[in-house]
């Protein structure tokens, strides 16, 4: 029964590692972003080590927090999130590091950085899940997996369902607004926005924008600036520091976004990563894109 | 092939010319050359005159100012150290600089012209410890030692700056490690005015000393036979062209090969005397780096590659075609 739940959230993607589901939905072990098959247990995990601050989020809202034994350096939400040990990088992590904290599950990223590490902690009999959580997707279905690895699949459909509620709800309210035409400030040097491969590019749509360069299929894809000019988008989105670029570089001040005051400031911190306030980090944006639109 | 060098001088003018305009007409967003025309004139659409006049025309003229002095700079080290491989970033200015622009960048400065002041700063230490080893290790500014110390401080600015990438989060290390590959990106009109300024003085100065740079080519003995101190002379033309290097540094991050290569095509083509030498280099390196800068920008729009990989990609293979050639 466990099996059938994660099974059916192993979906086809292109762009990930792993098989087609097995027609008809049968029971087969579910594969991680690696195509390692993941072992399933009777027993939820015990001692969990997350490296990755996306799926240390979605573990606390799982309520599996306490029974996390390390983290990477960056994840510091929540804030009981600091109470875990702090074992270093999560791309390329300290293998050794890992081990010592004795975890029966280790979780990371799976990017070409952590490959080698995934192998190791393999070979050493951890069991190791390698997921690219990347967009509003790879969420759901990072909270379907973990919900079984920490034996709470109730509480993952909770935590599911109320992101999924939440974002339908700013979905509806942008519908009728004309779609904003948006460029997302990532950095200047060299240019990086984000594309469609980025839950970012989803959610300014779901708040009732449209990506410029949602056309390319990378998460954070590099862009000219020219190209940008011409483009010439109604709003920019941009952390504090990316704002404060902006207005100090003359480059920017063809862009009408800028000559206008529509470089529109975004907060890093709620929207930075694809994890359980995705819903809280939509309406942020629509709250900027659309004053008024949300009740 | 024979080539006078007035003749290979007006060459290269015709080639710096032509990439200038190929610069300016070609980019990653397609204008046709006539509104490129109109809008340097300031007519046409204003998304035009904006992509023409506030960035390209920067750019372009950046790239010009960043090879015109690293072209310089090569030239004047590889005469006062009389070592046919002496260059600006072997010589631990490059090194003190990336120490400077990532000790900026970790101590939270995020202004461009910060980073730069980072980094001219840094270079300019570095020329300072390099002088003041030399000076330390014996009593006259041997050539040798200035080359070793500079060699030697430039390893130590390395491990120094790969301990701080590894240690930096993922945001800074990738903003660094853009900037030490060197790109005219981010030009602007005060960057272009800093520059200018930069290759007036620096430039000006080693066209002053060519004929100490001449004489010092000669070799010590004769040099000092010929009546000139060569320990000040050198120095002088040792710290004309490292913060000559320093300032592209800051302007450009790291622009590599130019000033090792540059020289030598120069000379190759003829070119007698320190002075033809400079005038001849600084025309070749504005001219090789606005063409590497433009292959940078076109070949995988709307991404770029490092400019400091296309000048070597591009100045290896013509080096060796014409260091195969006799002249």
């Amino acid at each position: 029964m466990v099996a059938g739940a994660v099974t059916a959230c192993t979906r086809d993607d292109s762009d990930r590692a792993q098989p087609a589901p097995t027609p008809g939905g049968a029971a087969r072990p579910p594969v991680d972003d690696y195509g390692d098959t993941i072992a399933l247990t009777a027993a939820p995990a015990t001692r969990i080590v997350s490296l990755n601050p996306t799926t240390t989020e979605i573990l606390f809202a799982l309520g599996a927090g306490p029974r996390l034994v390390g983290r990477t350096h960056w994840d510091l939400w929540p804030d009981s999130a600091r109470a875990v040990p702090d074992l270093g990088d999560g791309i390329d992590p300290n293998v050794e590091a890992v081990l010592s904290a004795r975890p029966d599950v280790v979780v990371l990223y799976a990017g070409a950085g952590n490959r080698a590490a995934a192998a190791r902690l393999r070979a050493a009999g951890v069991r190791t899940i390698a997921l690219k959580v990347d967009r509003i997707a790879d969420f759901e279905r990072a909270v379907t997996l973990l919900g079984v690895i920490a034996g709470d699949t109730a509480r993952a459909t909770v935590v599911r369902d109320s992101v999924a509620r939440t974002l339908a709800r700013v979905r509806s309210a942008t519908r009728d607004r004309p779609p904003i035409a948006v460029f997302w400030h990532v950095w200047d040097a060299p240019l990086i926005t984000i594309g469609r491969g980025s839950y970012l590019s989803e959610l300014v749509e779901i708040a009732g924008g449209r990506n410029i360069y949602d056309s390319l299929p990378a998460p954070s894809p590099q862009v000219a600036i020219e190209d940008l000019v011409r483009r010439d988008p109604e709003v920019i989105l941009a952390g504090p520091v990316g704002a404060r670029r902006i207005a100090r570089d003359p480059r920017w001040r063809p862009l009408g976004a800028v000559r206008n005051g529509r470089v529109l400031v975004v907060d890093t911190n709620l929207v930075g990563r694809p994890s359980v306030r995705l819903g809280e980090a939509a309406v942020s944006l629509a709250n900027l894109l659309h004053p008024g639109a949300l009740p | 092939m024979t080539m006078t060098p007035r003749l290979a001088l007006l060459a290269a003018m015709i080639a710096l010319f032509v990439l200038a305009a190929a610069a300016l007409a070609v980019g990653s967003v397609a204008l046709a050359p006539s509104d490129v025309w109109a809008a340097l004139g300031g007519r046409g659409d204003a998304t035009t005159i904006a992509i023409v006049r506030s960035l390209r025309l920067p750019r372009v003229a950046l790239a010009a100012l960043v090879g015109a002095a690293l072209g310089m700079s090569g030239a004047a080290l590889q005469g006062a150290l009389r070592n046919p491989l002496a260059e600006p970033y072997l010589l631990g200015v490059s090194g003190g600089a990336a120490v400077g622009a990532v000790v900026a960048l970790a101590a939270g400065v995020q202004a461009a012209a910060g980073i730069s002041l980072g980094a001219f700063a840094g270079g300019a230490a570095a020329v300072a410890l390099v002088l003041g080893i030399a000076r330390g290790v014996s009593v006259r500014a041997d050539a040798r030692v200035l080359l070793m110390a500079g060699v030697v401080i430039g390893a130590f600015a390395n491990a120094a700056i790969m301990v701080a990438l590894a240690t930096a989060p993922a945001d800074a290390a990738r903003g660094a490690l853009w900037w030490m590959m060197g790109s005219v990106s981010g030009a602007t009109w005060s960057t272009v005015g800093a520059m200018t300024l930069w290759l007036a003085l620096g430039g000006g100065a080693l066209l002053a000393w060519a004929r100490d740079a001449d004489i010092l080519a000669l070799g010590e003995e004769p040099a000092a036979g010929l009546g000139i101190d060569v320990d000040r002379a050198g120095r002088r033309i040792y710290l004309a062209s490292s913060l000559l290097a320093a300032a592209t540094v800051a302007a450009a991050g790291l622009v590599g090969f130019v000033g090792l290569v540059v020289p030598h095509l120069v000379r190759r083509s003829g070119a007698r005397g320190h002075r033809a030498l400079f005038a001849g280099s600084a025309v070749a390196g504005a001219a090789l780096v606005i063409a590497a800068d433009l292959i940078a920008r076109t070949v995988r729009t709307p991404a770029e590659l490092p400019l400091g990989a296309v000048t070597a990609l591009i100045g290896v293979p013509f080096f060796l075609l014409r260091l195969r050639r006799p002249t």
